[in-house]
């Protein structure tokens, strides 16, 4: 069996591993990261791409409220590139609890938390959508962050100083010498292959899975799953964030992204990480009562549903709203670990500082003193990260107005010399470039034909290109398909049925892609 | 709009939908001599492959695998005693077989010939590069059918900024079925600077005879040592027949179109062929939505024609306006309609239900076989099991205990249960 040795190696590749990663670099650690799909296929995929200004967090978990505050005017900085700062509203509608509401500023004051009060009228001329019968309103300071871009450029500056990023590898297990790991055992999901990785340290970033690989190296985490479903609106639907003033519940939060919106989410406690969906009854509850707040969203057309998988480190009692959002540092000495990390909870908007804490524990061990810079140094946006963004494609292929750039996602707007650079970054990582690969470094299938028609052009482009043969293509078009259905089946209603017959015509009628 | 009616049309036969169903229906009821109003717009015939699919398989359920057949009638004799409800189970072999007759020999004549075999499926190559079952092919696709049942070399052409018609992928994905089989790329003669084309625009291009030759010179150096050469469906939208014997006579080897994804070309061929021949045949076709029909013993309605609003009284109805593409299906906030007059609609009891978590199901999705209850005679069913009207019938997709989709019997379920439900109108007018 190969064998390939490391200082660190991190297990998942969100925005905790990835950003972990690149902390790690920059002290000049050697790390290896490994994920067994690919970067943020997990719930930092799956969220809101909400930088929250911490006033979410004024009345139940203070320290979150500060750490967001924070991290959210670094980020604005040093990531300006993965961010869009659309400022935040916080509107009370009739019927929500008016204490509640007038505890609110006091509170955002106390953390330090710029909460604005403005006029009902004037947040319903800044927002057209709001209901007319919302009775309070506070501006504060949220934006709107690509966590795709953001996880990328992550992984490449980590990459660019040294790191090593691993697709499609999975951990099946550790070799064990007491309370020590000597090596992880890893299977590269593709090829089948198996082969082990040294590392003085192990840092377990696995999000929801973070129990799964603790208890590979005999150690135990309490943790309960929280399902998130979210709705992806077809056009953006406001400018700033809009989060309902009330204790959270479901629905509560509308961030635009690009071109479009994304309003959720809900929180159904779930035991097993197996197929992640959202339901029909999650998708009805969202608009229901997001249309409270936003009266268009009973109304609007909806491109995809998703969910991710909030991983809450349980406290006794409670259910798991009230887990707190706070982050669990595990350093598993309790456990008779002594090199074992946990890194698990916390939030998109606190990802550089759990990586941060998290990389002064592995430091201290390795007995290295450099200092973070990922406080002070900026995050430099990378080719990787630059197809993710909704409605950038457009932007540039407009620009670029070269009439033989065909067009290969019409929704999107992503053309043959976009793939073609995405091919060429994948590549370049050593990935192979497959329609999910190049799906999800770009916004390919994302808009309204949900990749009806795009999915099977782009495999007839990559094979044009000879990067695909033999009959690989199909399967994987059907793998692209299934992915996006996932996202579709709670949402169809009255238009989009006549898509889906559409869809099945080709793909099944004629294609005959139901058959083995 | 009572006061402006300029005209009223009295009618044997009101045909409502002008796709698949439709057109058969107005079709044989003008052969029976019936007086023949046909109105629908321009339908989702623009999907289509051209291809005339009869039965090709059985789809899974709980406990049996899918099941596919070479012989059409076999598949469907077996579907009949395991789905009784299905409406091929109320059709014979002649009346399906007559049926077929009846369309491919209009459809003939108006230029638009087929290849059948009387107990057997062709395939023919997709644009995914699968073969696929269909039991009458276009005969400008036929040269590909019998290369491939000859295993015959192949070489498939495609035109640059012709997107998701890949011949790479395809010739990539046939080579395990079939392995003398190549690709080449070329650029369209006079668009090899624009990108983005489509099929309908390069089908015009080509029947102008000077880009139809620098076509052919662009072809001739790759087709050496291939028996069969397979192209996009662009050889023209009129003069196909003429053009594939062209192209072929020029080149000396077999040429064949392979359909490609909407706009097709295919569907629009039918269509025309449909539209050029109906007024002779006897047809008025109107191309408009029909929303509303009053109904007392016959069928009254309006259409308009040009500035004009004409009213049309029919004695019989049929009802070919086909599933959700169609929008003879409809959907409120939890459940089907009927879109037209309201008639019940067979479905899934909670909406949860209609569609299977995995999209390639090979059971099919539930939602497939919601549709239209009828009668043996194809007349549609009130919810208390009567019919709902004795002289209104429905024919086609919208008829329920069916997947077309994955029976691969979209145009046979049209055409055969069109014959019998226009049969029955003949008798009736008798």
């Amino acid at each position: 069996m190969d064998t390939m040795q490391t200082s660190v190696l991190i297990v998942g590749g969100g925005t905790t591993g990835t950003g972990l990663a690149r902390d790690l670099a920059l002290r000049g650690i050697c790390c290896v990261l490994i994920d067994k799909k690919d970067i943020n296929a997990g719930a930092s995929g799956a969220n809101h791409g909400l930088l929250h200004s911490g006033a979410r967090y004024v009345f139940k978990d203070g320290e979150t409220a500060e750490e967001c505050r924070i991290e959210n005017r670094l980020l604005k900085e040093l990531a300006s590139h993965c961010i869009e700062p659309t400022g935040g509203l916080f509107v009370g509608v009739a019927g929500d609890d008016e204490d509640y509401i007038k505890a609110f500023p006091d509170l955002c004051r106390r953390y330090g938390i710029f909460a604005t009060q403005v006029s009902c009228a004037e947040a319903r001329q800044m927002e057209p959508c709001l209901a007319e019968d919302i009775i309070a309103a506070y501006a504060v300071e949220d934006a709107v962050v690509d966590p795709f871009m953001l996880s990328l450029d992550n992984a490449a500056d980590a990459e660019a100083h040294g790191a090593k990023i691993l697709r499609n590898t999975r951990l099946t297990g550790f070799k064990m010498d007491k309370g020590r790991i000597c090596a992880a055992i890893v299977e590269n999901t593709r090829s089948g292959k198996t082969f082990e990785i040294e590392a003085d340290q192990v840092v377990n970033a696995s999000g929801a899975w973070a129990d799964q690989v603790a208890a590979m190296a005999g150690a135990h985490i309490d943790m309960s799953y929280s399902k998130g479903s979210l709705l992806i609106t077809q056009s953006r639907m406001s400018q700033q964030v809009i989060n309902r003033l009330r204790p959270a519940s479901d629905a509560d939060i509308l961030v635009p992204g690009g071109t479009v919106s994304i309003i959720g989410t809900t929180s159904v406690h779930i035991d097993s990480l197996e197929d992640i969906r959202p339901t029909n009854e999650e998708v009805d509850v969202i608009i229901q009562e997001g249309s409270k707040m936003i009266p268009k969203l009973a109304s609007t057309r909806y491109i995809r549903a998703y969910a991710g998988v909030r991983p809450l480190v349980r406290s006794p009692g409670g259910g798991d709203r009230d887990i707190s959002r706070n982050f669990t540092l595990k350093p598993h000495e309790e456990d008779g670990l002594e090199n074992l990390i946990t890194i698990t909870g916390g939030k998109l908007t606190t990802y550089r500082l759990m990586a941060e804490r998290t990389a002064d524990v592995v430091a201290a061990r390795l007995n290295n003193t450099r200092p973070c810079l990922t406080a002070t140094r900026k995050l430099p946006p990378s080719p990787k990260g630059r197809w993710t963004e909704p409605g950038r494609a457009p932007k540039v292929w407009m620009a670029r107005s070269d009439a033989r750039d065909t067009l290969i996602c019409e929704c999107e707007m992503v053309s043959e010399s976009m793939v073609d650079e995405i091919v060429a970054s994948l590549k370049h990582e050593g990935a192979v470039p497959t329609l999910e690969e190049v799906g999800r470094r770009s916004r390919i299938g994302k808009g309204p034909c949900q990749g009806t028609f795009c999915s099977f052009r782009l495999a007839a482009y990559l094979y044009r290109r000879g990067q695909l043969d033999q009959a690989v293509g199909m399967d994987q078009v059907r793998e692209f398909v299934n992915e996006r259905w996932k996202g579709f089946r709670p949402l169809v209603r009255d238009k989009e049925i006549m898509r889906v017959e559409l869809q099945e015509s080709f793909l099944c009628a004629l294609f005959g892609m139901d058959e083995d | 709009m009572a006061e402006t009616i300029t005209e009223t049309i009295q009618c044997d036969v009101a045909v409502v939908g002008t796709g698949m169903a439709g057109m058969a229906a107005a079709i044989f009821a003008a052969g029976r001599g019936l007086s023949t109003v046909c109105v629908g717009k321009p339908s989702e015939m623009s999907f289509a492959s051209g291809c005339l699919d009869l039965f090709a398989r059985i789809p899974a359920t709980g406990t049996q695998t899918a099941q596919g057949f070479d012989d059409p009638f076999e598949g469907i004799e077996t579907l009949s005693r395991c789905q009784p409800g299905h409406p091929y189970a109320r059709l014979t072999r002649d009346e399906i077989a007559a049926g077929f007759k009846a369309f491919t020999d209009f459809m003939g004549d108006a230029g638009l010939p087929y290849h059948c075999s009387p107990g057997a499926n062709q395939k023919i190559i997709t644009p995914a590069g699968t073969l696929k079952s269909t039991f009458c092919v276009p005969a400008t696709m036929m040269a590909g059918s019998r290369a491939l049942a000859g295993k015959n070399p192949v070489l498939i052409v495609d035109i640059l900024g012709l997107k998701g018609f890949g011949a790479r992928q395809m010739a990539q994905t046939l080579k395990a079925h079939h392995p003398e089989i190549n690709s080449v790329s070329i650029a369209f003669p006079g668009r090899e600077t624009a990108g983005d084309l489509m099929c309908e625009r390069l089908a015009w291009d080509l029947e102008t005879p000077d880009t139809l030759n620098r076509f052919i010179d662009l072809l001739r150096p790759h087709v050496k040592g291939y028996t069969a050469v397979g192209l996009p469906a662009i050889l023209g939208i009129y003069r196909f027949s003429e053009l594939l014997a062209t192209i072929q006579d020029q080149l000396g080897v077999g040429v064949f179109e392979i359909p490609t994804l909407a706009p097709s070309v295919t569907g629009m061929r039918t269509r025309e062929a449909f539209l050029t021949r109906a007024a002779s045949a006897g047809i008025r076709h109107f191309p408009v939505f029909v929303k509303e029909v009053a109904v007392d013993e016959d069928f009254r309605f309006f259409v308009t024609q040009g500035t004009q609003t004409l009213e049309v009284c029919a004695r019989h109805l049929l009802l070919g306006s086909g599933r959700f593409l169609g929008r003879g299906l409809g959907k409120g906030d939890n459940e089907i309609q009927e879109m037209l007059f309201g008639l019940p609609v067979i479905q899934p009891a909670d909406r949860g239900d209609w569609f299977s978590p995995d999209f390639f199901d090979p059971a099919g999705h539930p939602v497939n076989r919601a549709g239209i209850e009828t009668d043996d005679a194809f007349r549609p069913l009130s919810a208390d099991g009567k019919v709902f009207h004795h002289r209104l019938y429905a024919a086609g997709s919208i008829l329920a205990h069916q997947d077309w989709k994955r029976e691969r019997s979209g145009s046979g379920l049209s055409i055969a249960t069109a014959f019998k439900a226009v049969s029955a109108i003949a008798d009736d007018m008798k």
